[in-house]
């Protein structure tokens, strides 16, 4: 992957980042470094093996549709936020 | 001349008894944050487990429409901040959903049919909801993780009227196969809609803009009528690129036009990666049986009943629009109704008195039953189809549903004897001879005016063909 001057703007807008304008062919330099760096593990042969995330085998465990409830737990937590009102939790009004 | 591509994205919330991840009721609770646990409230070292139903549900839902049902699926986090989702990443599913592609048919008056392709559905959890209070938002969190199976179109529809149906097809397969409520009021069937506009003949897709959560198919028609206006009207200004970028905006229902809400994300920007505390999804054959297991849906239906029960293809639509209106039909026809009168008087008397009263068909006053029970005293003519009116308006205002008993009351029976029908004939023949000679003599148009007579002096109450047979017997 070749890291340019697009990418570099995408990244910063991703991460809300700004880079100064003098130190942007630095940067550049430093994340092709990085990705090359990351590039090494592409000499591995992974074409017979599946895509994974983990090294457990198996599914995700699924529990039957029965409903369980302990009322208490909720208002406990409720009563530990920062603030609440009316069994709501209260935060700094959102603008959409 | 532009062409319009509509993509729709529908968020179903599937009706299981507890959320997807956690124990929690997804019913209603009187009282804010009360359906909530750790698990649905983001507490550190709180861990989700999947919910078996919510994935036979979509699963069964993939395979009504014919999709490839994957045995293999990951959950994801999508990253975002905002108050109604305290683990600031949403559950869902990106690279492997649980349903890839399938298809559903739309289908026009005209006869003609569309098959719309569905790219996917997957499972996610829904976030909670905030209310805008002044210089404070509240957060209730009974609804976070409830579980949704969101279902995108192909951009395969060319026009708001093609998007309704495709949306009304959708509705009716969820309803069903009663994996969800799908009531767009109260938002467990939410649409958003994808639509760009490109000169006819051009290959490549306009830019895209998404109009988000609409709750009703009026208003899905109203945006897409009013983006379309939008978009084209920018184009011919020169301002397309000025003007139509990749947005999200919202339908403004007291002004009726889009807003502009925010700029649309990159997936980038949600960070999307594989939720480490969920293995993947594997499918057993168990559960894929289970799945399976399909009723019959609308497509089947109509073909049922205009094969086997000879029933017209629009009157077949109209009743297998809606299961609820279906079973009714099923329901009344058992009852010993030949199908066509029955789809006569539902689609017509019951339908129209009860849109009259503000009623939908499962609070109809007048059961299917009770319906059953009416038109057979049609069918076996002890009441008119005028007395059998009467009946129902009768009905839609009193409680009593002893159809033989309102008949009596009414005084609705029919006279259908041939003799006293005949009497009453030769009375009314032997008053107005001068009018015999004239019709005998080729003025047929008193016919009717002798049924006319024959009808108001049995005081509405002679079966009207036993009087025409009659009097054609007669006057010859």
């Amino acid at each position: 992957m070749h890291i340019d001057h697009t990418i570099l703007e995408k990244l910063e807008k991703l991460s809300h980042l700004q880079v100064a304008e003098s130190k942007k062919t630095e940067i550049i330099k430093q994340l092709s470094e990085i990705v090359n760096y990351i590039e090494n593990l592409n000499e591995l042969d992974t074409d017979h093996l599946d895509a994974s995330f983990s090294t457990l085998e198996g599914g995700t465990p699924m529990r039957d549709d029965i409903v369980a409830t302990s009322p208490k737990v909720g208002k406990n937590i409720l009563s530990h936020a920062p603030r609440h009102e009316d069994g709501f939790f209260v935060v700094p009004a959102i603008i959409e | 001349m532009f062409e319009t591509v509509i993509g729709l994205e529908v968020h179903v919330q599937l009706n299981t008894e507890t959320k997807i991840f956690c124990s929690c009721p997804t019913s209603f609770a009187a009282e804010q944050n009360s359906n909530t646990c750790p698990t649905c409230l983001a507490l550190p070292g709180a861990l989700p487990v999947l919910n078996l139903e919510a994935v036979k549900k979509a699963m069964n839902f993939g395979y009504a429409v014919k999709a490839e049902v994957n045995k293999r699926s990951i959950f994801n986090r999508k990253s975002y901040f905002y108050p109604d989702s305290p683990m600031a990443y949403q559950i869902s599913q990106f690279d492997i959903p649980i349903v890839g592609k399938g298809a559903l048919t739309i289908d026009f008056d005209d006869g003609s049919s569309k098959e719309i392709g569905i790219t996917r559905a997957h499972l996610e959890a829904d976030a909670g909801k905030n209310i805008h209070d002044g210089n404070i938002s509240k957060v209730d969190l009974n609804r976070s993780g409830t579980p949704l199976l969101e279902i995108v179109s192909n951009p395969d529809m060319r026009s708001a009227d093609e998007a309704v149906r495709y949306l009304k097809k959708l509705h009716s397969i969820v309803r069903y196969l009663d994996i969800s409520d799908a009531n767009m009021q109260e938002g467990s069937f939410r649409c958003d809609v994808n639509i760009s506009i490109r000169p006819k003949g051009q290959e490549e897709f306009g830019t895209r803009v998404e109009i988000k959560n609409i709750n009703s198919f009026k208003f899905v028609s109203a945006a897409i009528a009013y983006e379309v206006q939008r978009q084209t009207e920018a184009y011919e200004d020169g301002v397309y690129k000025q003007e139509v970028y990749q947005e999200t905006r919202l339908w403004d229902v007291a002004k009726n036009i889009t807003k502009s809400m925010r700029s649309k994300e990159d997936s980038a920007d949600y960070r999307y990666f594989p939720d480490p505390d969920l293995r993947p999804v594997l499918t057993t054959d168990d559960m894929m049986r289970e799945a399976q297991h399909i009723p019959e849906l609308p497509d089947e239906k109509v073909a049922r009943y205009i094969d086997e029960l000879g029933i017209k293809r629009y009157d077949a639509l109209v009743i297998t629009a809606y299961k609820e209106l279906s079973c009714y039909f099923e329901e009344t026809i058992s009852h010993g109704v030949a199908p066509k009168i029955a789809v006569t008087w539902i689609t017509s008397e019951l339908l129209g008195r009860l849109n009259k009263a503000g009623l939908s068909i499962e609070n109809s006053p007048v059961d299917s039953a009770t319906l059953g029970d009416l038109l057979v005293r049609v069918s076996d003519d002890t009441i008119s189809g005028k007395g059998a009116k009467e009946a129902l308006d009768y009905m839609f205002e009193n409680k009593d549903r002893d159809i033989d008993v309102i008949i009596e009351k009414l005084d609705l029976v029919q006279m259908s004897d041939d003799g006293t029908i005949l009497a009453i004939i030769d009375e009314i023949l032997a008053s107005n001879k001068d009018k015999v000679e004239e019709y005998r003599a080729g003025k047929e148009k008193l016919f009717g005016f002798f049924v006319g007579q024959t009808m108001k002096a049995s005081r509405g109450s002679a079966n009207p063909s036993k009087v025409n047979m009659l009097l054609k017997q007669r006057l010859s």
